[in-house]
């Protein structure tokens, strides 16, 4: 959020008075918190009692403590502290922006939710005040050059204690924002946390956060996996979220599995639900479904296994025109063995074509997962804590995107993914260095075949049946679209973007209707203002904006100082 | 006999509403090396075109000197959604890597699509049915009715519709082409860009021109289909521009008698193999099959097309 700032001459002038005003606003923020905020109780859950805040309440007390943090590092305690190296004044600014949004949308949502403005109480009005007050006073707080953040040294237990204040940060937030019921309370949470994390930006600590994760990437990566796999032990055995999260775990494990394709090869892939649907045709045929329509019946690590090598096979096969056609031609090669695999699942009916899938009904009551003794469709009790159905297909897709994960990263660090990356950027440069550039390109499509392959076998499972309007042409759309929008060829962007593009639709029920629209215009605005996505690799970066020459020496010398 | 002359009757009619869409395809490839991917909603959105023309003004009415204005109508909305689309989401990306148009293509055609299917019936002043459904599309007196017969062979009469919308425009175009400033205008850019600048052509208009002109056919192609069809819906554009990227493809991409070409054959090939595939793996099912496995080969065989164009080397 960048607004555009106040002449200079009038900083100046009221500079003085920019640092008591938005004390006072913070205060008023406060008070205005322990007050009601409105009438009617059913509004945002319960925000009508004195002296005893609600949750949205409580996260306005909470913005206004951080803004009070921020003000201290301006002037005041905090200052001799934390002053020099965090840049408290714009981070005060884009903070103070962002209540005031959240605030607005508060006033908005009691006044449509129920009847007009009637319906506010007093401390409504006051918080709303106090943050516009403390908007007011941020815009004229002066700013000050800084030393910068990521030369500090502070003792590596304080890193990893920052990476595991930011993790609980991220796992209580999730938690929180999946328990909100209504569309409103949920809108309005992610506002504070878009808040939350601007201020971050703002100040300098995202940056200083970004310098520790690659300093202490192990802790990260395992505070990461760790904060996953406790998330359904906050959910107290409630299924309803824990649905959304293992869809959110499939998309993602998938959507991983095209990022080896398009994010490092470089080789844009429209069809690749196909390789999905085809992993979960092949566990749906060889289940216990009564539809099966293949006798064969082996377990499900087999079931798994062959599923994704039929899914490679196919991947072969859609790679091997790669020798001859690349780039747009490639893409729409992919796109039409996408629609020939559909076509094909809802021909494959016995009257067109041998009997394999059923047709356009496809096979449905595939039974539950079972390994060993642990039926997948029975609740279990684990530390007191019941985990259902759900949560126990979380943990094995969770190991899978693992699994996933690892595959990724270790080919990306390997000379395979050296070599992807070479054809990606140049691929007769890549050819006259000795690069295999076929071959290379041929794997990369093999692997991520099957890997979704895998994720497929699983999905039939977990939602029981498949049939072949699951695998449309818009799915493999919405997938090349987290990649697009987290990021490229990252690990963060991917799991960002496919978290972002399932987790959204599924709370923004009543904006269903247009879902697809946003989606639409969403890929045309990050075309045009962020092509390289939320989380953007460096080389990426480059790539979208070559005439910068700016950003081309700070990732120079960013570069130089790693390999140090 | 009668089967095969059905057959082509009907592959030349289903080629002609092709060619018409696949023009498009290639006129703007041949010019700024874009696939512009949603080509099919500019169609569909002709096809609304008309329809909204014909709600508005004539509804109940059925002479045969409304379809005129229908297309007018048709083109005016195509036109305008071409032209708006080039300015907004294509031209800032010019110089973009590959992939960021083509993403760009994709949201602008599921945009489109959404915005048909959930507003068509809140258009304000107008009373549209909703496009959640197929919405029936008007019958004119000469153009639709009773199929006229040949000896065994059933015509329609939006088949002979078509295909004359095909010929009079195929014409039209060869005129527009070779002898019009504008056109030659657009040969010199499509040979070399930068050259033809020099030599005082406006390329942004030329642009502009490109993809205005592709709207203009396709906003003709979905009149025909409407009448072919009897009804129209937002979702027809996606497969009738895939097989006409197919087609244009298959002509040789930039080339502009190969989009013709090139439609015709998808579409005879097409009606061909429902008719002659034998066993399980003909009939009107797999059809779309057949044209997306032509489509596959003929990308990986013969990536200059039937008729040859531009060396495809892009990466």
């Amino acid at each position: 959020m960048s607004f555009p700032t106040l002449p200079d001459t009038f900083v100046a002038k009221h500079a003085a008075k920019g640092w008591p005003v938005g004390l006072a606003g913070v205060a008023l923020v406060i008070i205005g918190s322990f007050m009601s905020w409105s009438f009617d109780r059913q509004i945002l859950g319960d925000l009508s009692v004195y002296g005893y805040p609600g949750g949205l309440q409580i996260l306005a007390i909470i913005a206004a403590l951080l803004a009070l943090a921020l003000l201290l590092m301006v002037k005041g305690p905090l200052y001799s502290v934390m002053g020099h190296w965090l840049d408290a004044a714009l981070g005060l600014r884009a903070l103070s922006v962002w209540l005031l949004i959240y605030m607005v949308g508060i006033l908005v949502a009691i006044t449509t939710e129920s009847s007009g403005l009637v319906n506010i109480d007093p401390g409504g009005w006051v918080s709303f005040v106090g943050a516009l007050l403390l908007f007011a006073g941020s815009r004229v707080i002066p700013l000050r050059e800084l030393r910068d953040l990521s030369e500090t040294k502070v003792p590596g237990w304080l890193e990893i204690a920052g990476i595991a204040v930011v993790m609980a940060g991220i796992l209580f937030g999730a938690a929180y924002a999946l328990a909100r019921e209504d569309a409103w309370s949920f809108v309005l949470f992610l506002v504070f946390a878009g808040g939350v994390i601007a201020a971050m930006f703002r100040t300098g600590t995202m940056t200083w956060f970004s310098h520790v994760a690659t300093r202490q990437k192990k802790v990260l990566t395992l505070a990461a996996f760790a904060v996953a796999f406790f998330f359904p032990f906050t959910q107290n055995g409630s299924d309803a979220n824990m649905s959304i999260a293992t869809s959110v775990l499939i998309f993602a494990a998938t959507a991983m599995g095209l990022n080896i394709v398009v994010g490092l090869a470089g080789l844009l892939d429209l069809g690749y639900i196909a390789f999905l649907g085809s992993g979960a045709y092949v566990a749906a045929s060889l289940s216990q479904s009564a539809f099966a329509t293949i006798g064969w019946k082996p377990p499900f690590l087999v079931v798994m296994l062959v599923g994704g090598l039929v899914a490679a096979t196919l991947g072969l096969i859609i790679g091997s025109p790669t020798l001859r056609v690349s780039g747009d031609y490639l893409a729409i090669v992919t796109l039409g063995f996408g629609e020939i695999f559909r076509f094909s699942m809802f021909n494959l009916d016995g009257n067109n074509g041998p009997n394999l899938t059923n047709g356009p009904n496809g096979i449905p009551g595939i039974p539950e997962l079972e390994i060993g003794n642990f039926n997948f469709g029975d609740p279990h009790t684990v530390l007191g804590i019941e985990l259902g159905r759900f949560s126990n297909y979380y943990f094995v897709l969770l190991l899978l995107l693992g699994f996933i994960i690892l595959v990724f990263s270790r080919l990306n660090d390997s000379r395979i993914g050296r070599g992807w990356i070479a054809i990606r950027e140049d691929e007769k440069a890549a050819e006259a260095m000795g690069v295999n550039v076929f071959g290379l390109k041929i794997l990369a499509f093999a692997v991520g075949a099957f890997l979704a392959g895998l994720a497929g076998t699983l999905k039939a499972h977990q939602d029981g049946a498949v049939s072949p309007d699951q695998y449309i042409f818009l799915e493999s759309a919405f997938l090349l679209a987290a990649i697009v929008l987290g990021g490229m060829g990252t690990i963060a962007g991917v799991l960002i973007g496919a978290t972002l593009l399932k987790l959204l639709p599924e709370k923004m029920r009543f904006f269903s209707e247009y879902r697809l629209l946003l989606f639409g215009l969403t890929l045309v605005l990050m075309m045009r203002f962020r092509p390289e996505g939320l989380v953007a690799s460096r080389r990426r970066k480059l790539e979208f904006h070559e005439e910068d020459e700016e950003l081309a020496l700070a990732i120079e010398s960013e570069l130089v100082e790693e390999a140090k | 006999m009668d089967q095969f002359l059905q057959q082509l009757v009907n592959g030349l009619t289903l080629g002609s509403l092709y060619a018409l869409i696949a023009v498009g395809y290639t006129v703007v490839y041949g010019i700024v090396q874009l696939i512009n991917f949603a080509h099919g909603e500019v169609f569909m959105i002709g096809a609304f075109g008309a329809l909204s023309t014909y709600l508005l003004f004539f509804d109940g009415q059925t002479g045969v000197w409304i379809l005129p204005i229908m297309i007018i109508g048709a083109m005016i909305a195509a036109v305008g959604t071409a032209v708006l689309m080039e300015r907004v989401a294509y031209r800032p990306l010019r110089n973009a890597p590959r992939l960021a148009p083509l993403i760009t293509a994709i949201g602008i055609s599921v945009f489109l699509q959404e915005l048909v299917r959930v507003f068509y019936d809140r258009i304000p002043f107008a009373d549209f049915p909703s496009a959640k459904q197929r919405i029936p599309f008007p019958q004119l007196d000469v153009v639709s009715g009773t199929a006229v017969q040949i000896g065994d062979v059933t015509v329609q009469r939006s088949a002979i519709f078509t295909i004359g919308a095909l010929v009079v425009c195929a014409i039209l175009l060869w005129y527009f082409i070779n002898r019009t400033r504008l056109g030659r205008g657009m040969l010199a850019v499509s040979q070399d860009p930068d050259t033809a600048r020099l030599m005082g052509i406006n390329v942004d208009r030329i642009i502009v021109v490109a993809f205005a002109l592709g709207a203009v056919l396709a906003a003709i192609a979905g009149v025909s289909q409407g009448l072919q069809n009897n009804n129209i819906d937002f979702k027809m554009g996606f497969i009738a521009g895939l097989k006409a990227f197919t087609a244009a493809v298959l002509g040789g991409i930039g080339n502009i008698q190969g989009a013709v070409v090139g439609g015709l054959v998808l579409g005879l090939v097409e009606s061909m193999a429902t008719q002659y595939v034998p066993g399980q793996f003909g009939g009107g099912t797999w059809k779309d099959v057949w044209a997306f496995v032509i489509l596959i080969l003929v990308l990986v065989f013969r990536p200059q097309g039937l008729l040859g164009a531009r060396v495809v080397d892009r990466a």
